[in-house]
């Protein structure tokens, strides 16, 4: 029986007195309702920008409702999430409005600097903040160093072109050092060595029929997560997928196949995959090429002659298997990887039968290792086995997206600058052991974390002084305590920041900075979904706080009252080059030189008169008001016949990385093998010219410390921003093994019997270098062995919810980089985070 | 008038979370309260594991419980075959939440939203506080959503219980509840069971589903199909 609301009006007063008797003499109803509305339709208005809670750089709208951020969405303009968004985007709301924030400007009044030393910070004027750091900047100028200047990137949008470039290189300063290589350049590395691109790539989940993730958990996190999510199921329904996680991740949990690999050695996987497809004959004859007869000659240990094998895309098929591939059989893998050779040799098969409409889909988890850049190139070497490179339901580039570059600054370098950014960049890149090899040029990227080692050790030479934006080094860098030491140790610290981060107590000034999604002007490139996009940030509402933009509101500032002080070069340059590309004005202040700026980046996507491959825009306002540009739909094999590397063709063998050793080790005047050597590689002679195996390298000794320690992303996470919102606690138990409101280290059960552990008992994990406490959870989901645990609590600032105690600098749960050490995939520059890079003991507290 | 139900498709979910943030954002759901929430499970043994999880919400039974129990008809079923709740008449006595089979009633012992009360900084005059903030907004929550006041209380207040309504008030405005619109993967899906031709229909004959606890014949509303 269905009972309309009228009936139970009807009879509810008698039954209220009623019952209100029955529970002990509570007459009047409780409440009433707070308030009331009565209109139709929803109120508020949506309005475009982007979130950048990871790297997918989703465009988003977000309702605004008088003034207010109220609610995120997808933006349904955007081809790339086709209006979706994760998780993630709505934790935002609690970032803008977070109760932490830093309202106004503040000095350290206490010159003491450490962990436990209290800043004694001071509001001061924004006037105030600008005239200290300008004349900072002046002291350098007039003493002829300003090599000693830093600027610290994080996070980033595509204005970062101001602060991160013109700004530090017309001051002076060679040293813009990005984070980059804290986050995923080992990845890169893969795709460059073997097919000339250096950079993510897309993957076209509608067609595809076998996806192998490398790591990657594509549900959860980077780089596509609202399209991957989205279309999911239908994958699943079409396709097979594989995923090589040592924990059971958010997308194995809905996998058809899980290899729970022995952290660091998904390498020997990658290699066994590949020999199963060459001695089962399953390559794709259409892009590798095949036996001049015919008659498949890959039989396990056998070389294999070079002349036999005819190939079409590719180069060094054969080189490739006689060095490396005849040797590594499922059952050498069984033994290193902890994988069955049955799973093995059934994934490999059922991935080349797929081709060429099968991904292997490579991640941070399975390259930031030591030794992890030739499993980059073997994982993504099976791409080309089977036809996938660049190919229909494989891994893609990008289409171009139009943008302006920043206009030329050489005319403004004085005498001071020009001089000053002859130094080398002070972060040690293109050192005989730290060749970070982006793009193939020895030192061509960054190695972030050993910023930290140059300030210490003042090699190359000393740093005075540094403004950090968007980041969080003494938090999201390995061994952290370096960083404590080396950011004590710098005389004048700048930082730009939201909440009062990890980073911020070392500073001496901190500005407080304009929240991405809601309060900045910017845009950002990314692509999913076979389409490259560009995405605005907007300042959709008004900041309650006295905050700035970050990469060009404060450079500015900063430029404004260096020209007071007589040096006037980066504020002409400011004024001149960036005039509105509608009016000619000249910018005034430092809101109307951000427009100008972004405006004058973006023009050839939303200025009519520029013909571009993608939306056609009616003009700037347009562009405001969609939010984001959409590349054509982007065309399949466009590289194949040239990939852009030294040989043209897809390189099993590579040529490419052959020039860039060879190249790095004659600057050192010495050879490839020493250069092995001294980067950590065990490989000797042509092996460091294939995809090959290396052991995983590992701290620790395993009598001493018996586990294998691991770690992965959050589904929440905000790139480490997030755990100050309560949601993310609240919602943590989505992340498949985790809890709410905790920070729980993953043991299996049988380790937990071993060492008389419970779930929900404290623990210490300690590594060689650091320790942390935290809270053990027994969990299927990881292998006997190993401890794995996700990043992002462990906080001792940053807020009061992601700090258990915020002024007693108590961390809610341990930071993983207080446990790994500080070491590096030296041939990109990277941070090894991954990997099982350290072993650690358990002990009860 | 309608019967209203929602599917949720277990293949295409992927546990993400979505729906259970974005339901506290739509309906200004307090700290510790969970209209939208989730079980989960792991089950099996290294390296064989399985690990599902199950996004729940008030399964709007046909034959409520907490409707029965409730002495005042605060709790109610509308002519949609909604449960809803009117906290005019509520008078806290939790019955309902006693009643509930599936633990989606929330009680509110306190005045809701306690941490945007708090009025301490971590940096006494440098960061801001909850205070702070809401003072500037003027709202009670920085974040809040005021359509939820068109029929129900836009908080709810100290001393009466609180629950989904399926969006009620998005619903009577030809929308969806915010679960199913902010749901990524398209897992939720929301209908009229007495529409033949409605996207819910077709799924629920198309596929196998099941309903939570259907044994206590309490006729739920909320169907799931297929596996996680």
């Amino acid at each position: 029986m269905r009972i309309s609301r009228r009936d139970f009006l009807k009879i509810s007063a008698a039954t209220g007195v009623l019952a209100s008797g029955v529970i002990g003499g509570k007459l009047t109803l409780t409440a009433l309702a707070e308030k009331k509305g009565t209109g139709g339709g929803e109120s508020g208005t949506w309005k475009a920008t982007t979130c950048q809670g990871c790297t997918t750089w989703c465009p988003v709208q977000v309702k605004v409702v008088d003034g207010r951020a109220v609610k995120v969405r997808g933006n349904p303009h955007a081809r790339a999430n086709h209006g979706n968004v994760c998780p993630r985007a709505h934790l935002a709301l609690q970032q803008v409005y977070d109760p932490d924030r830093i309202k106004v400007p503040m000095k350290r009044t206490n010159p003491k600097k450490g962990r436990n030393e209290d800043p004694q910070f001071v509001p001061i004027s924004w006037d105030e903040a600008i005239d200290i750091i300008a004349e900072k900047m002046m002291e350098l100028r007039r003493n002829r160093e300003t090599h000693k200047y830093v600027t610290f990137r994080g996070r980033y949008t595509y204005m970062n072109e101001i602060i991160y470039g013109a700004f530090t290189k017309i001051f002076g300063s060679p040293n813009g050092i990005s984070h980059s290589a804290i986050c995923a350049e080992a990845e890169k590395f893969g795709p460059y060595f073997t097919e000339g691109y250096w950079g993510y790539r897309d993957y076209d989940l509608a067609n595809t029929r076998y996806v192998i993730c490398w790591g990657a958990d594509p549900l959860a996190s980077n780089r596509q997560v609202p399209h991957a999510i989205n279309v999911w199921g239908e994958v699943l329904d079409r396709a097979k997928v594989a995923v090589v996680d040592p924990r059971f991740s958010a997308t194995a949990a809905k996998a058809d196949e899980w290899l729970p690999v022995i952290p660091g050695e998904d390498g020997a996987l990658a290699l066994a995959m590949a020999h199963v497809i060459l001695t089962e004959g399953l390559w794709y004859r259409d892009f590798v090429g095949d036996f001049v007869d015919g008659v498949n000659r890959f039989k396990a240990g056998q070389e294999v002659p070079e002349e036999s094998f005819q190939e079409k895309y590719t180069h060094g098929l054969v080189k490739w298997w006689n060095l490396e591939v005849k040797d590594r059989t499922p059952e050498w893998a069984e033994k290193v990887s902890g994988v069955p050779a049955e799973q093995i040799a059934r994934v490999a098969r059922d991935f080349a039968k797929a081709a060429p409409a099968a991904i292997s889909w490579l991640s941070p988890g399975a390259s930031m290792h030591v030794r992890g850049a030739y499993t980059a190139m073997a994982a993504h070497a099976l791409n080309a086995l089977v036809g996938s490179v660049d190919n229909k339901g494989g891994t893609l580039r990008a289409a171009e997206i139009p943008v302006n570059k920043l206009p030329k600054y050489d005319a403004y370098l004085d005498d001071i600058a020009k001089a000053g950014t002859k130094y080398p960049k002070m972060d040690q890149r293109g050192y005989k052991e730290f060749p970070a090899l982006k793009k193939g040029k020895s030192g061509g990227g960054v190695v972030t974390n050993r910023a930290a080692e140059a300030i210490l050790d003042e090699d190359p030479y000393e740093i005075k002084m540094a403004i950090a934006y968007w980041n969080n080094f003494t938090f999201s860098c390995s061994e952290v305590s370096r960083w404590e030491k080396a950011l004590a140790k710098l005389p004048f610290f700048v930082h730009i920041t939201t909440n009062p981060a990890e980073m911020t107590m070392f500073a001496d000034i901190v500005l407080p900075a304009a929240h991405h999604m809601f309060e900045k002007w910017g845009y950002l490139k990314s692509k999913a979904n076979k389409t490259a996009y560009a995405t605005l940030n907007q300042k959709i509402i008004e900041p309650i706080w006295d905050v700035r933009i970050d990469e060009s509101e404060i450079p500015w500032m900063i430029a404004e009252r260096l020209a007071e002080k007589g040096f006037d070069n980066l504020y002409r340059y400011f004024k001149e080059q960036f005039k509105d590309p509608e009016t000619g004005k000249e910018p005034t202040n430092g809101l109307e030189f951000t427009l100008y700026a972004l405006k004058k980046f973006t023009q050839p996507m939303w200025d009519p008169s520029i013909e571009v491959e993608g939306d056609a825009l009616k003009g700037w306002e347009d562009f405001k008001e969609k939010g984001v540009w959409n590349s054509k739909e982007y065309p399949y094999r466009k590289y194949w016949g040239n990939f852009g590397t030294k040989s043209k063709k897809f390189e099993f063998y590579s040529e490419t990385l052959k020039y860039a050793l060879e190249s790095h080790a004659k600057k050192h005047n010495t050879d490839v093998d020493d250069i092995m050597k001294a980067t950590k590689y065990q490989a000797r002679g042509e092996l460091a010219f294939v995809p090959h195996y290396e052991e995983a390298y590992r701290w620790g000794d395993p009598e001493e410390y018996p586990f294998i320690f691991f770690e992965y992303r959050s589904r929440l996470n905000r790139e480490a921003r997030s755990a100050n919102c309560i949601w993310y606690q609240e919602f943590k138990y989505v992340d498949p093994g985790d809890e709410s409101w905790d920070d729980v280290a993953k043991l299996n059960p049988e380790d937990g019997k071993k060492l008389g552990l419970k779930t929900g008992d404290r623990i210490r994990l300690i590594s060689p270098t650091g320790q942390i406490e935290c809270t053990v959870k027994l969990w299927e989901g990881v292998r006997p062995g190993t401890v794995g645990k996700c990043f992002g609590q462990g906080h001792w600032a940053y807020g009061r919810v992601a700090a258990k105690d915020f002024k007693r600098r108590l961390p809610r749960g341990g930071n993983n980089n207080e446990l790994l050490p500080a070491d590096y995939e030296r041939l990109s520059g990277s941070t090894s985070r991954h990997g099982g890079v350290t072993r650690v003991r358990v002990e009860k507290l | 008038m309608a019967n209203y139900a929602m599917v949720i498709d277990l293949h295409k979910c992927v546990g993400c979370g979505a729906c259970g943030i974005t339901c506290k954002n739509e309906n200004n759901v307090p700290e510790g309260f969970f209209w939208a929430n989730f079980l989960h499970k792991t089950t099996g043994k290294f390296p064989n594991v399985r690990y599902e999880i199950l996004p729940t919400l008030c399964n709007h039974c046909e034959n409520a419980p907490c409707v029965k129990a409730c002495p005042t008809q605060a709790m109610y079923k509308d002519e949609n075959g909604l449960t809803l709740h009117d906290p005019d008449k509520c008078i806290g006595c939790k019955r309902c939440i006693v009643a509930d089979p599936y633990g989606v009633i929330y009680f509110n012992k306190e005045k809701p939203h306690r941490f945007w009360r708090d009025g301490t900084s971590a940096i006494e005059g440098i960061t801001t506080n909850a205070q702070e903030v809401t003072a500037k907004t003027g709202t009670e929550v920085p974040y809040y959503n005021p359509d939820r006041e068109k029929t129900y209380a836009g908080i709810r207040p100290k001393g009466i219980v609180e629950k989904c309504t399926l969006c009620d008030h998005r619903i009577r405005d030809g929308e969806k509840p915010y679960c199913v619109e902010s749901c990524p993967a398209g897992a939720r899906v929301f209908g009229d069971l007495d529409d033949p031709g409605s996207e819910v229909n077709r799924l629920l004959s198309k596929y196998d589903h099941f309903q939570l606890k259907p044994e206590l014949g309490t006729k739920p509303k909320v169907f799931y199909t297929r596996e996680f």
